[in-house]
């Protein structure tokens, strides 16, 4: 059983207030990513459960046993670095054996072991190889071979795609997790990478100033963004946000901004009128359409292939992107008419960033 | 269009060509003439080693000895009292290299090893704990500026006279540590450790600390991952160190001068003590020491070449 348990998580380093306060439950088997910018608290959190790293206060109970206390190595978790950390001077082989070696296994079974590790990760080719003498995706197979072999029921990993150029990282996206499929193990992943988190995790914690500002599945995270920071966070291009006020009359409630008079839904909860509030609407629920509202100029137009951004000025110099389909004809210095789908709006408190709808 | 120039490729390949070549030769020149300046000395000694008596000193200099002999190293080398042959009057109550030898063999070798081993494991607390704060490793390079004499004689006072009277009178036995071996290697492994911490700094601090963080959560204790991990990476960087204290050992000279007599000699206080009342330096046998106690560090010099574009071609280490 390899549930984990976080409760009241406090790290200082010094004035520094590292994690402030956490509370988290991460479920058995589960591919549970912790995403935020660097120096949000996401890897100090890990530090504190690999045991690497001491908390000021709280606790960390892995299944029923609080290991605040243990040394790493007594913990039953495997760890994959950042830099893969492969010891350069042992052969791939022995970098694989190490932890067996440590735990004093017969020979005969490291031997069995390591080389079942290998064939899982199709490296045995290179076990006789130095880490110096692999590339950069085979590195990262050792890595993973070196973690696997002594079955933890945790695994930790700290960015360890980082080091891969952009292609191969797509690729390890996908086989970390078939991993993870197969060994049904608990996966907790650190990045500051939201693609990765959005593709692999089934279900995200998103971090800032050492707070955990939302917890849930990658979906419900890119739908319904609890906080401001949140929504920022995910989503390529990042989500517009416009500053204005609500207004509310006869037809309803309705956002008033420089250039943008839009209609809220109607699900908003009372007592917002006249306040000052965050829109925030990702660049596809921009809609451009000959006969809507607001009117924008281009700036400039960036095809992705499938679809096309267009950066467009409104109001009083303030920019939006809107993703259009790749047949448009709109270039720098065209006129476009656009209006937002108003079930699509995420409207945020302008001061706190909570969300409001 | 502004005119570039009125050189065709050619001759712009032709001038340049000129001009590298000319700075080359000048290059060579200046380095030329810095090489025989410091190699002129060395030269002077090593043909000095080969004169007789006669040649020492004459004027004009005799450039290669008019009649080159052993004798100066037969002298130095001799296992016996010198037979007849040998004996000038000069030297008559003379010493022999082997004493010096074996003394700062000993000596050296084991206050090298006692700094290279404490100041590896000192290195690695500073590194990795940040014992002492932030400044220490600059601190302990401070503490290695101040000159030896300033030391030498508050040495002394502490060797000969304060260390046995305390010892004596708290424990009722001499602690003597002038003019013994244990003072001389205390004495040298501690103005050397600050050079083997300084060194054995910039080689730990290239090992990833990641490296040690997944040793440990595979379950290695502290001693194992240092054992396992830390020192067979630095293994070359201590080499380096060694043979550089060493050499710095070896070539000591004032501390050795303060600290013995007549009991413990190493090879630079010897070197001095060849002179006779009647002739004072004995110049020819004095160079063949000198020849001789140069000739390992030549040697060491040359490994530490080697090991030292080992040891810093070190970061190949993935990071």
């Amino acid at each position: 059983m390899a549930r984990i348990q976080i409760k009241d998580l406090v790290k200082t380093f010094g004035a520094y207030n590292a994690v402030s306060g956490i509370n988290m439950e991460i479920k058995d088997g589960e591919f549970m990513i912790m995403v935020g910018p660097s120096g949000c608290g996401k890897t100090t959190t890990l530090n504190m459960i690999s045991g690497l790293e001491t908390p000021t206060s709280g606790h960390i109970i892995i299944g029923n046993t609080v290991v605040n206390d243990l040394e790493p190595g007594e913990r039953g978790l495997g760890m994959v670095f950042q830099d893969l950390a492969l010891f350069p001077h042992m052969t791939v082989y022995e970098n694989i054996a190490f932890g067996l070696r440590i735990k004093k296994e017969p020979r005969a079974e490291i031997d069995r072991r390591v080389t079942a590790a290998a064939e899982a990760l199709h490296i045995k080719s290179l076990l006789p190889k130095l880490p110096r003498q692999c590339s950069g995706g085979e590195s990262q197979r050792v890595a993973l071979a070196r973690t696997i072999v002594t079955n933890p029921a945790v695994f930790l990993m700290d960015e360890p795609l980082s080091s891969l150029d952009a292609k191969l990282r797509v690729d390890m996206r996908t086989e970390l997790k078939r991993l993870h499929e197969r060994l049904k193990a608990t996966f907790v992943y650190v990045t500051h990478d939201q693609a990765e988190a959005m593709t692999m995790a089934d279900s995200i914690v998103v971090m800032s100033k050492g707070k955990i500002e939302q917890l849930g599945t990658p979906l419900a995270i890119y739908n319904a963004p609890a906080t401001q920071f949140v929504a920022g966070f995910f989503g390529t291009p990042t989500m517009n946000f416009l500053e204005g006020i609500v207004e509310a009359n006869g037809r309803g409630r309705r956002f008033k901004a420089p250039g943008i008079d839009q209609p809220l839904p109607d699900s908003l909860p009372t007592g917002i009128a006249g306040k000052k509030i965050t829109l925030g609407v990702r660049s596809e629920h921009v809609l451009v359409d000959a006969s809507a509202p607001h009117a924008g100029t281009v700036l400039i137009t960036e095809p992705l292939g499938d679809t096309t951004l267009v950066h467009f000025e409104y109001g009083q110099g303030k920019t939006l992107v809107a993703k259009v389909p790749p047949t448009t004809t709109l270039g720098p210095g065209a006129m476009l008419n656009f209006h937002f789908a108003p079930q699509a709006c995420h409207l945020f408190d302008a001061a706190g960033g909570a969300r409001l709808n | 269009m502004a005119v570039l120039s009125t050189l065709t490729p050619e001759q712009a390949t032709a001038r340049r060509a000129r001009r590298e070549g000319r700075r080359r030769i000048l290059r060579h020149m200046a380095l030329l003439a810095w090489t025989g300046f410091i190699v002129f000395p060395v030269y002077w000694m090593v043909m000095t080693s080969f004169k007789d008596s006669g040649e020492w000193v004459t004027w004009p200099p005799n450039w290669f000895p008019r009649d080159p002999t052993l004798l100066n190293y037969s002298q130095i080398f001799a296992f016996a009292h010198l037979d007849a042959s040998q004996a000038r009057q000069a030297t008559e109550q003379s010493f022999t290299i082997w004493k010096g030898l074996g003394d700062a063999v000993l000596v050296c070798t084991t206050a090298s090893f006692a700094a290279l081993l404490l100041g590896t494991f000192l290195a690695y607390s500073i590194s990795r704990f940040n014992v002492g704060g932030k400044y220490f490793r600059h601190t302990i390079l401070t503490i290695r500026m101040i000159p030896p004499i300033v030391i030498a004689i508050s040495i002394l006072m502490y060797y000969a006279i304060i260390i046995p009277y305390v010892t004596s009178a708290l424990f009722g036995f001499r602690l003597k540590l002038f003019d013994t071996y244990i003072g001389l290697i205390l004495i040298y492994t501690v103005t050397t450790l600050p050079f083997v911490i300084w060194m054995m700094l910039t080689f730990i601090d290239e090992v990833p600390y990641t490296l040690e963080h997944a040793a440990r959560m595979m379950g290695a204790g502290r001693m194992t991952v240092i054992w396992k991990i830390v020192l067979p990476l630095v293994a070359s960087g201590m080499v380096v160190t060694f043979l550089f204290v060493f050499i710095l050992n070896w070539a000591e000279f004032l501390l050795a001068l303060t600290l013995t007599h007549p009991e413990v000699t190493t090879l630079t206080v010897l070197l001095n003590k060849f002179q006779s009342a009647s002739e004072g330096r004995l110049y020819g046998p004095q160079a063949a020491i000198g020849t001789m106690i140069t000739i390992p560090v030549v040697i060491l010099g040359m490994l530490i070449q080697n090991h030292l574009v080992k040891g810093f071609s070190f970061g190949t280490i993935r990071k």
